[in-house]
Order: structure tokens, then sequence, then C-alpha cells
């Protein structure tokens, strides 16, 4: 039940009634309710796997208490360890299996040994990737007493598979996400209006700005062979756009309904591409996923090797990166992806300009050019290394980039002309304005500060773009991972 | 050690690595604080200190320090 569906809306609306009319009387209401709705969301979308998800939720609420409560170091430590083998193991057999298994057999073929094998038909439970990181960075919390740990299993409960974020994000922590269930939530008519204008900006930029970008980028990419560097070079843009549409959308989407419940969760993402580095570009994209891996990955890492100055800093950016690459899935594209970003960094580890201006242009109508010079490239070496994101194996990958750098680039790309491109690059252009205007906001759509007749003609505009150029889609490109 | 030296110390540091003097010490200052205190200069800054007080760090002891005060309590518990 994807949020842009009719089985959302039909779903949504009896469940926030109920909510806040006949489940308000306490938060054990509140949560009791919350829960039953989640476990049936998610049994809606992968009823298979309801009992891991219910599984993986007792074992960690146990888990938590036994090294909170353990009286020595070694004890902590063992349940902390059985903590990280059941989830990462989890993920490891889900995901990764086949790819590790299929590794084991060519190197095995390498040395000669040549045997037959087939892989196993693993199916991937639906937000794995993204609850076992919660589940995991929870643990790590409690072991470090960074947190108490929950002794509530409803609380605990509703942490892990709260419907609007368990198919994909954003990662929640533990110490930001229970507080707000601990107590009853009152209903904020302020709070769910805003969950409205979050929820009306990530239908747009998913169901108008990637869905048409999609159609581009799909026939450019599936056909790659037979066009021009050129159309190909524009091919990379939309897949940019729309990935960036995609995953922002849903998330808008995400913590827009969970704001109609009175919940707030992390902001994913933070206009990401008005960035005029690497290392501040990787601050505001899939925020709770880099900051994930920033805390329980880099940390730790850059501690352990930081008697090798840059060296060691190089060495444990480079790690984290291939690691964020390869949690979007067991493909060396992947790998590629993550560790093509980390190498990006080295520059910026030696010339020390690691922190720059978060926010371009900030009290400010128009950046200056010497800013808009450094965004462009920034975002084109985005949408380019973008290729192994989107494209099934390194190969292919290669080959779509040594066929945009030929001499076809300078071809015409008289694929792509017609109306529907530039009605769709005006579309992209509302897109991008409107997140320049808002880039200092607490959210793309944050408009709650304009006057109520700019404010409703800027909800009708918006509304009509959707309606007037909005494609259905039946998935989003995050629920693979 | 007195903790306005440990502070004092703890402040060229900062200097030396961030390459300003946009701060003033107090016990609740936090890296949030200050321009260019992030997740990649905090290493080297946490080295840094290592050396300049000859103690070692633990990975338990960096996650406990929430702000300044923090910091020159573990500092004051190694020397």
């Amino acid at each position: 039940m994807v949020f842009n569906s009719v089985d959302f809306i039909v779903f949504i609306i009896p469940v926030f009634l109920l909510y806040w009319l006949v489940f308000s009387k306490s938060s054990v209401y509140q949560n009791l309710f919350l829960l039953i709705v989640s476990l049936f969301f998610y049994a809606w979308a992968d009823w298979k796997f309801l009992a891991l998800l219910v599984a993986s939720t007792i074992i960690n609420f146990y888990l938590g208490l036994k090294i909170h409560k353990s009286p020595d170091d070694r004890k902590r430590s063992i349940f902390l360890y059985m903590g990280v083998i059941f989830n990462v193991g989890l993920l490891l057999y889900f995901k990764y299996f086949n790819f590790f298994y299929e590794g084991f057999y060519e190197i095995l073929n390498v040395f000669g040994v040549s045997s037959n094998y087939s892989t196993l038909s693993i199916l991937l439970p639906l937000g794995i990737s993204f609850f076992t990181f919660q589940t995991l960075g929870y643990l790590i919390d409690v072991f470090n007493e960074e947190i108490e740990p929950n002794s509530n299993l409803l609380e605990f409960s509703v942490f892990v598979t709260f419907f609007p974020k368990i198919l994909s994000g954003p990662i929640e922590r533990a110490a930001s996400f229970i507080p707000q269930i601990q107590d009853k939530r009152k209903l904020s008519y302020d709070v769910c209006v805003d969950g409205f204008r979050q929820i009306l900006w990530g239908l747009f930029a998913k169901v108008v700005i990637a869905e048409n970008c999609a159609e581009f980028a799909n026939l450019i990419f599936d056909n790659y062979e037979n066009n021009p560097g050129s159309v190909l070079l524009i091919g990379t843009f939309f897949y940019a756009i729309q990935l960036y549409a995609d995953f922002s959308g849903y998330s808008n989407m995400a913590i827009g309904v969970s704001k109609l419940f009175g919940i707030q969760l992390m902001r994913n993402f933070s206009t990401p591409f008005f960035s005029t580095n690497i290392s501040d570009f990787w601050r505001k994209w899939h925020i709770s996923l880099t900051t994930w891996m920033m805390d329980y990955v880099f940390t730790p890492l850059s501690f352990i090797l930081r008697r090798h100055q840059k060296k060691g800093l190089i060495i444990s950016i480079i790690v984290t990166f291939i690691l964020v690459g390869f949690w979007h899935g067991a493909n060396w594209t992947f790998v590629v992806y993550g560790l093509l970003h980390g190498i990006y960094f080295v520059p910026l580890v030696y010339s020390g300009r690691m922190n720059t201006e978060q926010i371009v242009a900030k009290g400010k109508w128009f950046p200056s050019i010497k800013e808009i010079f450094k965004m462009l490239m920034l975002f084109v070496l985005i949408m380019l290394t973008d290729v192994f994101f989107r494209v099934d194996s390194v190969e292919t990958g290669i080959d779509y980039m040594n066929r945009i750098f030929s001499t076809s680039i300078i071809d015409a790309p008289s694929a792509i002309y017609g109306n529907t491109t530039i009605i769709t690059i005006m579309l992209i252009g509302i897109f991008i304005a409107v997140e320049w205007i808002n880039r200092e906001k607490k959210h793309d759509f944050d408009i709650s500060n304009y006057n109520i007749y700019l404010r409703w003609a800027s909800y009708i505009f918006i509304f009509v773009l959707i309606l007037f150029f909005g494609r259905s889609s039946e998935t989003f490109i995050y629920f693979q991972f | 050690m007195e903790a306005e030296v440990i502070k004092n110390r703890i402040s060229d540091v900062l200097i030396s690595i961030l390459e300003h003097k946009n701060f003033e010490m107090h016990d609740e200052l936090t890296a949030r604080d200050v321009d260019g205190w992030d997740s990649l200069s905090h290493m080297m800054i946490i080295t840094k200190i290592e050396e300049e007080f000859s103690i070692r760090f633990k990975l338990r002891d960096l996650n406990k320090l929430k702000n300044m005060g923090s910091l020159v309590s573990v500092i004051q518990s190694k020397i």
C-alpha cells in the first residue's frame, strides 16, 4: 500500500479518525492502536514476513534489557554481540546471501575448481534494511549507555513497526522517537496542517517529478546502446532528478503522515543539490542513513585509525561509503557507487575544506556566480555517479560512461525532442525553484509564514499540477532496499 | 590539573586544528556551537588532545562527551 494510492487514502482516513476520536484516552490506547494498525499495514504489504518483524522486535527488546542489566562488561558485550550477529545475520541472509554465495563459487572457479551451483531464491522482507538498522542502533546506544533501554514492549514495538516509516525509513533513533510516544499525544491543528503540506509536496515530487523523469530515464537507460552520448548524458540528468524526487518525495510523505499522528520523524533530505561540496551534499542526502553510518561505522573506525591522521580519516571515509553503497543492495554497482563517493572526499580531507556554509547563499535571494558554478559541478559529478546506482552491472555502467564520453556526445539529442520534454523540464524548474525558496526552512514546503491567500494559491497550484501531470506508480525505488 | 588550565590548552588545540578563534570556552560549549567542529574534524581534535595531555581515550569515553565540561572531567580523570 503506497502512500500515493487509493488504498492508502481508504486506509488512512478511518485510522486517523479512530486514533484521535476513539483511542485518544491515554498513551497506552494510542500505542496499542498504532501497533495494531502498523502490523496490519505491514501484513498488507508483505504478510509472509510479519512473523519475522514481530520476532525481531521481541528479540531486540529483550537483548536491550539484558545489555543494561548485565553486571559486568564481559556479559554486556556478549549480549551486544548476540544482537549484532542477529541483526546483521538477518540482513546477510535475506539480502546478501546469494551475493556472497556466487562470489564464493567464482573464487573456486578462479582456482580451477569448477562446479555448478544455483542461487537460492530468497525473498527480501520489505523494509528489512530499515528496521534492522533501527534496532541495531538501539542496542549499540544502550550498550554505550547513551540511552536507557525501553522496558515497555508496547512502546518498543511501536518504535520498530510504526507504519509511516516501516517500509522505507527514515531510520529513526530510539532517543528521539520513544520519548514522543511515552506521553499522550494531543491533536494539534497546526501540526496536522503542516503534515498535509508535506504530504502534498511529497506527492508532487513523486507522481509529477519522479514519474515524469522516470519515463525519460527508463527509455534512455533501457535502450542505451542505441542512443548517442548526448542522449545518454541527458538520461543521467533525468535519473538523478528521478532518484531524488522519488526518495525525498517518499520521505516527505512518511514524515507528513507521521505528523498526522502527532509524531515527528527525523528529516531525511535537506535540499541536497544546493551544496557546494560533496561533504555538504552527504549531510543533506538520506540524512537518517548517513548519520547512522557516521555514528556506528565512521566514528569507531576513525577512532581506531586516529594515529594515522589524514590517511586514517580517508580509509574510514572510504570504508563508510562503501558500506553506504552496499547497504542499498547486493550488487557490485552499489559498491562502486559508494567507493566513488568516498574517493570524492579525498581532496577535501587534504585541503582541509570539509566545512563550508551548509545553506548556500543564506538570507539571500540568489547565489553568487561562484556558488552556482560549484553547485553545478557537484550536481554533474553526482548525476554521473548515479549511473552506477541505476544499471544492473558494473560492466554496463562502464559501457554507459564510455558511450557518454565518446564523439557522439556532440550529436543532436533528437530522440528526446518534443513537447513532453519541454513540459518535464518546466516542472523540474518549478520543483527546484520551490526547494530553493524553502532551503532554510524546516522542510521543503514549509510555507506556514505565507499569508492565507498565498498559501492557498500555492496549495491549489501544486494540486492542479498533480492532477494534470501526475502519473500513477505502484512502487518506490527505495522499496527494493 | 585545574579545569581552567585544561580549558586553555584545549582552546589552543581547537585553534590549531580549526584555524579560527570564533568560540568562547565554557562548560556548556558543544561541538555544534563551534564552526568546523564536525564528525570529520572531531577525530583530529581528539588525537591532538591525547598528544597534548599524554593520555589515551577509549571509544566509550568519547560517547560520553556531551560538552566542554564533560571533556574536561574525562581529561582530569586520566592525568
